[in-house]
Parts: C-alpha cells; structure tokens; sequence
C-alpha cells in the first residue's frame, strides 16, 4: 500500500494552493463573524415593504389555523400584507433569543408581557410601539395592561392580544352528587376537602408531574398572593426579597394544611392526565388553567365549572392570575410602519374576535369592545379578572423561564417531604440568587 | 465474511462430538432446556422492546375524546384514522416529509460520495498528515454538537445561507463527514494491496483505480453507511430548528415538534404523526437491512 504514491506533479504547489484557499476562506467567515451584530445581514430584505412575517408559537393544529384565519382577514384589508410563520411551541421558546438578535429578524412574534418582554427590552431588541397606544384602537384598554406592556425604560414595547384565567375547577355533577357548594375562605375549602374525602375520592388533583411540574407553581402564585399580597408575591419574583423569608414560610405553612387533601399520584401524573383523572371522579378539585379544557371531551364541558381561589386573609386584596399573551416586535426589523398597523389591528375587537372564534374559545379578549366566546364559564372567568384587585402573570412570566426550574424543583420537593420547608427554601433561596445575580 | 461463516461449523461440529459420545442423552436434554429458556427469554425481551411501539400504534388510530375520558394508558374504546389525517393535512407532515426527504437523499449521496474519496486518498495513498487528519475528524465528531449551535446559526447568517435547505444540508454532511471517513478508512484499508496494483500496472490512474476498483469493492460499508446516515439525518431536528425558521421548510422531526400543543397535546394526533415520521426510515431499513448487518460484521472482523 506504501508503495502506491501516485506521482503528483509539483507537488508542494497544489498544497499550498489548498492551503492558501483554505485559509482565505476561513478569514473570510472569521471577519464576517465579528461584524454580524453591526451588518444589515443577509441582505434580502429592503428597507420598508414586503411582507410582514409574524413568528408565531401557537402550534396546535387548532390554534394554528385561527391565526391563518385572522392573517388572512387582516391581508383582506389590502393595504400592508403580512404573513404567518408558525413554530413548534418548544422551538419557538428556545430560539426566541437567536430571532431576536438575528440581522434579519421576523418582524412581530407572539410572546407574553411584562417582566419577560421587558428582559428583552433592555437588551434594546424590542421596537417601541408608544405611539400606537395613543391610537382609537388602544385607547380602552385598561390602566392594568398599559402597565403591563409598558418596559422599565417607559417604553410601551407589547401588544396583547388575549388571556385565560385560573380557578378550582370541578364537575357540576360531582358537587350536586355529594351536596356540596363553592367555598369561598379557605376554612371553607379545607371543610370541603375534608367532606369529598369522606366520600372516598382524593379531594385535590395536581398534574405536576411527567413534564408538567410548572403546574405546582400555581399553587404557590395563588398562596402567596392571598397570604402576602400580589405586590409581595412580584416583589419576591423580581428578587427584592427572599424565599427563606418568614413570609413564605407562611405561605407553605397554609400549603401544609391542605396538603393530607393532595392526589397522592399530584406529582406522578402530567397535568393531561390528572384532567383525565378528575372527569373520571378520581379526584375532586383541581387548580388549573383554562387551557385544561382542550384537553377534556367535548361533551363534558358543559359539566365543569369553577370558584375562585380561596379568600386567607379577608386583609388582602383578591388578585388574580390572568396570564397575558399577544405580540411583540424586533427592534431589528426593517418595517416598523408596517409592524405597527399590523400590531394596532391586532389589538381591535374585530381581530381579537376572529381569533377567538377559530381557537378553543377558553380565551378571553384584552380589547374591552371585544366578545368573548359567550359560554357561562366564559362569562364567569372574565368576570373574576375584571373584578380583580390586581391581576399577575404566572411564576414564569412574573420572572423568568431560567427561575421556573428552581420553583419546580422546590415545590416537588415539598410535596414529597413536607416537613424539611426550612432547608427546602434555603436551597431555593441559594438556586435563585445564582439567576437573579446574572 | 463468507469465509469465516463457512469455516464456522465444522469448528463447532467437532467441539459437539466428543460430548455427544459421552452422554447422548443428558446433552440432548439440556440443549433442550436450553433452548426452551433462550426462546421465552429472547420472546419476552423482544415483547418488551415492541410494547412501546405497540402502545403507539394503537394510540395513533384513537379518537381524541376516548383519550381524554379513558386515559392514554386505557384499552382503545375507538377506531379512527382521523389523527392521521390531521397530522398529514392540518398538522402539515406532508410538507415536512417532503422537506425531510429533499434534505436527506442528497445529504447522504454528498456526504459518502465525499467521504469515500476522502478515505480512498487517506489509506490507500502515503499523503503526509493523514494520520492527523484522520484523527483531527474523529475529534470533530467526539465535539458535542451543542456548543457549535451559536456559530453555525450566525454562519450560516453570515453566508446568506440562513432559512434555506441547502444550509441543513451544507450542515448534515460537514457534520457527518468526519465518521464515515473513519468508518471507510477502516474498510478501504484492509483491501489487499495487490489488486491495486494489478490495476496500476494495467494502466490505471488514481480516479479510475477509485471508481472502478475500490469504491465496488466498499460497497457493503457504503450500503451499511447510507442506512445510518439516513436514519441521522432524516431523525435530526437540532440542526433544523437551528439553522430554519420559516414553517413551510421544516423537516418532518420539527413538525412532529410541532403537534403538541402549548398546554394540551392531542395524543392521537402526536403519535400518528410518529408513525408517519418513522415509516421512511423504518423502509430505507429494511431494504439495507442485509448488508447492514454484513457492513457491520464486514467492519468487525479482520
């Protein structure tokens, strides 16, 4: 096999020349490397015109073809033409940072308000849409949202365009069966839970299990913010104060008082499953978003129903969680005018209501004009967040997704082993430091 | 391969004789007993391997409400063919397959068409550096590709390649190029030296030596290769959710993604989308199945 050098004439030149065109090339990637951040990029894209892309996360073949109805009510209009790229929900979370600070960004993405949209805006990668706020379209909008959309700097960055609510959910039949009413204070709700137990089925269903440990956090959200206040509770989220607090270890001790009432299986099933578990009467109760009742059988959704979470402390104000979801722009982009007549339609009744028409109707419109699905748990869910003192995100939204796996890890634990709170906050505590000091 | 298989039994054969003349019977028997345990172990391991598969065969062809009243662990009430159709039409797997496939087919051809001159040049020429440069493209692939996502998003940026297929494609072979070099470096070394030097005195060049000479004789590697490239290829979705963005290019892992939903998954739909995705790679198997499984022996022993 040695002995089969073919005879390359020259050599040494043709090496060199590879050699030499390799390193050209290598010094051509490295030089376009450090100038990405300050280049217009590809270059495909003219300034002004074209087509708006709208990146958007809503996967779900359902929701995914109510926004292909609203884009195309909105392309109907003539004037500015936009065009819907949807993302797998999981992809679209990890890639958001690359949309963000790529050269050529998608113009408008789907995302959620306050402390998430604001951590972007101070990295500046958000376009500020202040003057859109001053249009007829947004002019009704409540003192609550335009705080919320509204980033640190003053800026108002974000559009919304829905949300859902949270609540207890049960099924009517169930509670009829056992003669049993909506509680309203927490000594009522223990009193309940202590009589469906005595009927042999486990009062409170988690889902914090398989995937779904965030569910457990809305346990924690609704605690703190009876027990302490909504004020507390963002406060706390945002780092100015800390877990191993007397505060908190207030809001665990509640917890521990209803914990004998928990789904054994709460931390074994993803939440998809323990829905299934409460329409099969396995369990009770179950604290959850709206969302759940995709995943319920059509022709059980009449039967379930809702109260709002317990009043602890008559002191605090009733505040509610009522996550917000609607659109943000790059600051990148090389359309702004054209994103911002896309962002104002987006925020009239007209738009909100095609939308909500083409998806699972458990949403509910942020344009007060707008109409709801009209369905009685609709009617009562807007109500509550209407009613609201004080209306807050979810633990994600209100700080971050990098802090939400140290609540799940902090929240497992506890529903596990209950009893060690005290160097279960510590470690909370510690974990969350490290994300707060980033 | 042929060769060793064909000096195999006899081998066996006469270890088997002396026993048998000692005690016909009590071997005779224990090969029984030993065959009876090999047969119910190996069944039920194999059962347990196809649970899982089976498990979504059937969750495929429910209906959505029977999940959601039953649970997904519950016997089937239902019989529907709706979740396949709603990940092939609404869910856009159509689109995504052929996606998959418009990356994949050239993806495979380039990468072992380049891996296999590669190869040719490393082991059966004395170039300077090979040594290195073999070892520089295992390295490269011992490299988690994690830590290169940042780079190659910005590269392919910086290219203008940024949301097109041709960029997954650049990125599959740049990728998999260094393990199939190794691999056909292995296979191509070990063919005799004589032939190509029969062909060299016949008057071959390096090029004709290459494609008439050694590349048919690599071809069970090669088969056994494009069976695994395209089955890493065709499963990839790191590099596709990396270097794609526009729904309508997406190959079919990222759209498999896509079926879940935010909160809700319809499980149905999820796995007859799996089922759809898996059905080309599970073919491309079995039609390389044979010199798959010889590639590999072929590689093993010397």
């Amino acid at each position: 096999m040695n002995t089969l050098t073919s005879t390359p004439s020259t050599p040494g030149s043709r090496r060199q020349f590879l050699a030499g065109a390799g390193a050209i090339g290598a010094a051509a990637l490295m030089s376009g490397c450090v100038t990405s951040s300050s280049s217009s990029g590809g270059g495909s894209s003219s300034n002004g015109g074209g087509t708006v892309t709208l990146q958007s996360n809503l996967s779900s073949p359902q929701a995914k073809s109510a926004m292909q109805d609203l884009v195309a009510a909105f392309n109907k209009r003539g004037k500015v033409k936009a065009g819907l790229n949807t993302v797998a929900s999981e992809t679209f979370r990890t890639q958001l940072p690359t949309y963000l600070t790529s050269a050529n960004p998608p113009d408008l993405l789907t995302w959620y308000p306050g402390s998430v949209a604001d951590t972007y805006a101070r990295k500046n990668l958000l376009l500020d849409v202040s003057d859109i706020w001053t249009r007829p379209e947004l002019s009704g909008y409540s003192d609550a949202l335009k705080k919320l959309c509204t980033s640190s700097a003053g800026h108002k960055v974000f559009v919304p365009a829905s949300y859902y609510w949270w609540g207890v959910f049960y099924k009517k039949s169930n509670f009829a069966k056992w003669g049993v009413q909506e509680p309203t204070t927490w000594d009522e709700f223990l009193a309940l839970c202590e009589t469906i137990k005595g009927k042999g089925v486990h009062p409170i269903g988690l889902g914090a299990g398989g995937g779904t440990a965030w569910v457990a956090s809305a346990w924690f959200d609704y605690l703190n913010i009876r027990v302490n206040g909504a004020q507390y509770h963002r406060d706390l989220l945002a780092g100015r104060h800390r877990f191993d607090d007397p505060e908190v270890h207030k809001v665990f001790d509640t917890w521990s008082q209803a914990l004998p009432y928990f789904d054994p299986n709460g931390t074994a099933l993803a939440f998809q499953d323990a829905t299934t578990a409460l329409l099969n009467n396995r369990t009770g109760m179950m604290l959850i978003g709206t969302f759940f009742a995709d995943a319920a059988p059509k022709d059980q959704l009449g039967d379930l129903d809702f109260f709002r979470f317990p009043i602890i402390d008559p002191k605090v104000p009733a505040a509610e969680e009522g996550p917000t979801d609607g659109y943000f722009a790059s600051a990148r982009t090389h359309r702004a005018d054209e994103v911002k007549e896309l962002m104002s339609w987006l925020a009239t009744a007209e738009a909100q209501e095609i939308y909500l028409k083409g998806s699972s109707g458990t949403a509910l419109p942020t344009n007060p004009q707008a109409k709801d699905a009209g369905t009685p748990l609709v009617k009562k869910g807007r109500a509550l967040i209407e009613g609201a003192a004080d209306v807050t995100q979810f633990f994600n939204r209100d700080s971050s997704d990098a802090l939400q796996p140290t609540a799940d890890t902090a929240l497992t634990k506890f529903l596990a082993r209950p009893k060690e709170v005290t160097s279960i906050l510590t470690t909370w505590q510690r974990d969350a430091q490290k994300i707060w000091s980033q | 391969m042929t060769t060793t298989h064909a000096a195999a039994p006899p081998a066996d054969r006469a270890e088997a004789q002396p026993k048998r003349l000692r005690s016909a019977t009590a071997a005779g028997r224990r090969r029984i007993w030993g065959t009876v345990a090999f047969h119910t172990g190996a069944g039920l391991l194999s059962l347990l391997w196809l649970v899982p598969i089976a498990v979504v065969l059937i969750t495929s062809t429910r209906s959505f409400d029977d999940i959601a009243s039953h649970g997904l662990g519950s016997l089937p009430h239902s019989f529907t063919l709706g979740g396949f159709r709603a990940a092939w039409v609404d869910g856009g797997q159509k689109q995504a397959l052929i996606n998959s496939l418009i990356v994949t087919v050239p993806a495979v051809l380039l990468s072992l068409l380049l891996a296999s001159m590669a190869a040719f040049a490393l082991s059966r020429y004395d170039l300077p550096l090979r040594r290195a440069a073999l070892l520089v493209m295992l390295g490269g692939n011992l490299l988690p590709p994690q830590i290169l996502l940042i780079p190659v998003s910005k590269l392919t940026e910086q290219l203008g390649l940024y949301d097109t297929l041709p960029a997954l494609i650049g990125v599959q072979v740049g990728f998999g190029i260094g393990f199939y070099v190794f691999v056909l470096h292995g296979f191509m070394r070990a063919i005799p030296a004589e032939i190509q030097q029969a062909a060299v005195i016949d008057g071959a060049g390096p090029w004709q030596i290459y494609s008439r000479i050694i590349l048919p004789l690599t071809r069970p590697a090669l088969a056994a290769l494009t069976a695994l490239s395209f089955t890493w290829i065709f499963n990839d979705l790191l590099w596709a959710i990396t270097v794609l963005r526009s729904d309508s290019k997406m190959p079919i892992t990222a759209s498999l993604l896509g079926l879940q939903g935010q909160y809700v998954s319809q499980w149905n739909v999820v796995a007859a989308g799996s089922v759809i995705a898996a059905a080309p790679t599970v073919l491309v198997f079995l039609r390389f199945q044979r010199h798959f499984v010889a590639g590999l022996n072929l590689g093993a022993v010397k």
